[in-house]
C-alpha cells in the first residue's frame, strides 16, 4: 500500500525536555487556579493574560524568526508545546489562529513591512488574529465566496459577510478571503485574494452567533465597503486560493484535531479508578487511539518540518482525530446515568464536550471533504 | 529499572532488505497456486527464505542468525503477511529462536514452533506444530519460567486448523520434558506474550495494507452504471475509512516496534506500547475486513479470490496473544491507575509513574 502517512519519528531528548518544562509550568498554573481545565479550549477559552504569559516564556511565535520577535524554533518544538497546552485544557484560543496560521502565512507571503508590523506582537501574544473564510453560502465550497474586493485609489474596498469567525469580537484583525476578480466558472479558484483586515476599521460590524450551549465564540462579520490599503493585501492579488490551501496541512494535522476532549478522557480514567464510573474496556480503546494519533500527528509534523508534502496524511489525522475526540464525548455519555451522582467536574466537561462535538468534524474542512482528499491520495479521483 | 535507549537505532527498516523482500514476495505472489480452503506450509518458500538468512533474521550472529533487529523483523513479518505467505516466521524466529537463545539452548536450524503449555502440559492452537521438527515450550512452573526444546516425536499432536485454514494444532507434552527445561529469567516469561502480540500486530497490519491495495485496484477497475465504482462518493468514503484505520494501526505498531528496538524490550513502557498496537490493529481489523468485502462484492467471497487469503488470517491473528477485549482491559487498567493527572504521561512514555527517562518515543 502506498503510504498515506509518513513513517514514525523519534522524539529526541531536547524536545522531551521542552515538553516537561511546559508541563511543569502548566501544572503550577492549574494548582494556582490560574485557569480551570476545560475541553475544546482552543476554540472556546480566551485569556489574553495567559496568552501573554506564554509569550513571555517564549512559547509563542515558536516558528517565527528571532529578527521578527519570534523564537526561531522548529515545527516539532511547537508541536510538543501545543500538545502540552491542549492536554491540560489551557485557555489558548486567543493566540491559536495567529500561532497556527497567521504567523506562518505572513512569513511566507507577507511583505517585510507586514512582518515587522505584526509578527513581534503575535510573538508576545499581544496581537490577536482571527480568520475569515466561511460565508453564509460558502462552507465546504470555499471557492464560492462572494465577499467582493473592489479596486479603489490606493487600495481595495471589501464588501460581504463572513461567518463562524471564532473570536472576532476579541480579535484585533483577521485575514479575509475575497473575490478580487469576477467568478470564471471554468477557473473557479482564480480571482481570489487575501486581505489583512483591521477589525476596528470603519465599516466592520461584528455580531455574535451564539452556540447551542449558550457560548459565544462564533461571530458574523459584516464588511461594508471596508477600505483596505494596498499594503494590507496579503501576498499576490489573485493567488488567494493557493495561499490558503498551501497551509492546510499545518491546519489539519495538529494535536488540536485529536485532543479537544482529552480533559474528559482523563477525568473518565480517574472516575473509573475511583469507582465513580464502571470499569470498561472502551476506555482502553480510546486511550490507544489517542496514543496512536499522537505518534501519527508527530510523524506528519516531522514531514512538514522537512518540507515534505503531507496533505493526504494531514487529512488522515483530521478524519481519525476529530472522529475520535467526538467519540470520547459520546462514550463517556454512554457510561453515565441520569440521576447518578457524578462529580461536578466530570459533568461540566461531559456536557461541554457533547455540545462542542458537532463542530469537531466540521471545522477546518468537513470529514466528508477530507475523505475525498484521502480518496484522491489513493488514486480514486 | 534500567532504561537504556539507543537514540540512533533506526525507526524504519533497512531499504535494501525491503527491496529484496518486495521482489521475493512479488515473485511468490505471481507464481503461487490458486487459493485453497486449507493452507499448508510452503517448504519451497521456506527454503528460499532460509537461503537468504531470513528465517533467523533476529538471531545473533554467533548463534547462526543474521543479527537483525525488530524493525527489520517487523517489516519481514508484514511483507510476508501481505503475500499471505504460509511460513512460520514469527514462531520460528522472533519467538522460538529468541527463547532458545535466551535459554542458551542449541538451535540446529530445524523448523520450530512455539507455545505455552498449561500446567497439564497441553497447549492449544499451536500454529504449524505438525510441520515443526521440535516445539519450543515456555512453561511457568512454581514461580519459575522454563524453556524446553522438545522434539516433535516426543509430543502428541492433534491436527486442527484455525480460521485462516492454517495448521493450529493441539500439542500435548510429557511433563518430564517440560520439567527438564532450562530456567530463564522472569523477564523472558513476561516478554513472550508481548513479543507474540507485537509480531501478530505486524502481520495483521501488513495484511491490511495489502487489502487496501486490493480494494483500490478493484474499485478503479470494476464498472457499474457506466463508470468505475470508485468514482462514487459512497465507495470513496468506504475505501478512505479502510485506509485510515490501516494507517492508524501502522502508526501504533511502528511506534511499539521502534520502542522495542531502541531498548531491546527493556523499556518498562512496552506493555502499554504493545497494548496500543494490539488495540488499534484489532479494531482496525473489524473495519478493514467488513469494508473490503463490501467493496469487492460477491467475487471477494469466492475461494479463488485473493481477498480471503488476507481477511481470514487478519481475523485469526488479531485474537492470538490476547483477545482484543483482553488488551483493551489491560489498557483500561493502566489508564485508570494513571488517573487524571498521569494519563498523558502514560500516553507519551508508556509509564504512569514519574521516571528518570528523559525521552518518550
Amino acid at each position: 500500500m502506498a503510504r498515506l502517512v509518513p513513517p514514525g519519528a523519534r522524539e529526541l531528548p531536547a524536545l522531551t525536555a521542552l515538553r516537561l518544562e511546559v508541563r511543569a509550568f502548566l501544572a503550577e498554573q492549574v494548582a494556582a487556579g490560574a485557569f480551570v481545565p476545560h475541553v475544546d479550549t482552543w476554540l472556546t477559552r480566551w485569556d489574553r493574560d495567559f496568552t501573554r504569559e506564554l509569550g513571555r516564556r517564549g512559547w509563542l511565535g515558536m516558528v517565527i524568526p528571532q529578527r521578527y520577535g519570534g523564537q526561531g524554533r522548529t515545527f516539532l518544538e511547537r508541536f510538543v508545546v501545543t500538545e502540552e497546552l491542549l492536554v491540560v485544557g489551557a485557555p489558548v484560543a486567543a493566540h491559536w489562529i495567529a500561532e497556527r496560521q497567521i504567523g506562518p502565512s505572513l512569513l511566507r507571503y507577507g511583505t517585510e513591512e507586514q512582518k515587522q508590523a505584526f509578527l513581534p506582537g503575535i510573538s508576545r501574544g499581544e496581537v490577536v488574529f482571527g480568520i475569515g473564510m466561511s460565508e453564509p453560502d460558502s462552507g465546504s465550497d470555499l471557492a464560492s465566496v462572494r465577499t467582493r474586493a473592489e479596486r479603489v485609489d490606493g487600495g481595495w474596498r471589501l464588501t460581504g459577510t463572513k461567518v463562524w469567525t471564532s473570536g472576532a469580537h476579541e480579535a484585533d484583525a483577521f485575514f479575509a478571503l475575497a473575490r478580487s476578480a469576477p467568478l470564471d466558472p471554468a477557473h473557479r479558484h482564480a480571482g481570489l485574494s487575501q486581505f489583512i483586515v483591521d477589525l476596528r476599521a470603519p465599516g466592520v460590524t461584528i455580531r455574535p452567533i451564539i452556540s447551542m450551549g449558550g457560548d459565544h465564540h462564533f461571530n458574523e462579520v459584516h464588511l461594508d465597503g471596508v477600505l483596505i490599503p494596498d499594503d494590507r493585501v496579503l501576498g499576490q492579488v489573485g493567488e488567494g486560493w493557493s495561499q490558503v490551501t498551501s497551509e492546510l496541512a499545518h491546519e489539519r494535522s495538529g494535536p488540536e484535531r485529536v485532543l479537544s476532549t482529552f480533559q474528559l478522557l482523563a477525568a473518565a480514567a480517574q472516575a473509573m479508578d475511583d469507582g465513580r464510573l464502571p470499569t470498561d474496556p472502551g476506555l482502553g480503546r480510546h486511550v490507544a487511539r489517542v496514543a496512536a494519533l499522537h505518534h501519527m500527528s508527530f510523524a506528519v509534523s516531522t514531514a512538514l518540518e522537512n518540507a515534505e508534502d503531507a496533505d493526504t496524511a494531514a487529512a488522515v489525522v483530521k478524519v481519525l482525530g476529530t472522529t475520535g475526540e467526538g467519540d470520547i464525548a459520546d462514550y463517556v455519555d454512554t457510561l453515565t446515568a441520569t440521576g447518578w451522582a457524578l462529580d461536578e467536574e466530570l459533568d461540566t466537561l461531559l456536557h461541554a464536550a457533547i455540545l462542542q462535538r458537532p463542530g469537531f468534524t466540521l471545522r477546518g474542512g468537513t470529514n466528508e471533504i477530507l475523505r475525498g482528499v484521502i480518496a484522491r491520495g489513493l488514486g480514486l479521483r | 529499572m534500567t532504561d537504556i535507549r539507543d537514540l540512533a537505532a533506526p525507526t524504519t527498516p533497512d531499504p535494501d532488505l525491503v527491496a529484496v523482500l518486495t521482489d521475493l514476495f512479488a515473485d511468490y505472489r505471481a507464481t503461487r497456486a490458486t487459493p485453497t480452503e486449507v493452507v499448508d506450509l510452503d517448504r519451497g518458500l521456506w527454503q528460499r527464505l532460509e537461503d537468504l538468512g531470513l528465517t533467523r533474521l533476529t538471531g545473533t550472529e554467533s548463534a547462526g542468525g543474521s543479527g537483525g533487529g525488530w524493525v527489520d523483523a517487523a517489516a519481514l513479518l508484514g511483507l510476508a503477511a501481505a503475500a499471505a505467505a504460509p511460513v512460520p516466521l514469527a514462531e520460528h524466529d522472533v519467538l522460538g529462536g529468541w527463547l532458545l537463545e535466551a535459554a542458551g539452548l542449541p538451535n540446529d536450524g530445524g523448523l520450530r514452533t512455539v507455545c505455552r503449555p498449561d500446567p497439564s502440559g497441553v497447549a492449544l492452537n499451536v500454529t504449524w506444530a505438525r510441520d515443526a521438527s521440535s516445539v519450543v515450550a515456555l512453561w511457568e512452573d512454581r514461580d519459575q519460567w522454563r524453556v524446553a526444546d522438545v522434539p516433535i516425536d516426543l509430543v502428541g499432536v492433534e491436527e486442527r486448523r484455525n480460521l485462516a485454514g492454517e495448521p493450529s494444532d493441539t500439542v500435548e507434552f510429557d511433563l518430564d520434558d517440560l520439567e527438564a527445561g532450562i530456567v530463564v529469567d522472569h523477564a523472558i516469561g513476561e516478554q513472550f506474550h508481548l513479543r507474540g502480540a507485537l509480531a501478530r500486530s505486524a502481520q495483521v497490519v501488513g495484511a491490511m495494507e495489502r487489502v487496501v491495495d486490493v480494494v483500490v485496484a478493484h474499485v478503479r477497475e470494476r464498472e457499474q452504471f457506466g463508470r468505475p465504482i470508485g468514482s462514487f462518493q459512497a465507495v470513496q468514503h468506504l475505501v478512505s475509512d479502510i485506509a485510515c484505520e490501516t494507517a492508524l494501526a501502522r502508526a501504533a505498531t511502528d511506534a511499539a516496534v521502534a520502542r522495542a528496538a531502541a531498548s531491546d524490550w527493556t523499556d518498562p513502557g512496552m506493555l502499554f506500547a504493545v497494548g496500543v498496537a494490539k488495540s488499534c490493529v484489532g479494531h482496525a481489523a473489524s473495519v478493514v475486513v467488513r469494508g473490503s468485502h463490501q467493496a469487492l462484492g460477491a467475487i471477494g467471497t469466492t475461494l479463488e479470490h485473493e481477498l480471503h487469503t488476507l481477511t481470514r488470517p487478519i481475523l485469526a491473528r488479531r485474537s492470538e496473544y490476547g483477545s482484543l477485549q483482553d488488551w483493551d482491559e489491560t489498557l483500561t487498567a493502566l489508564a485508570s491507575s494513571a488517573g487524571h493527572d498521569r494519563l498523558w504521561t502514560l500516553i507519551t512514555t508508556g509509564r504512569a509513574k514519574t521516571q528518570r527517562a528523559r525521552e518518550p518515543l
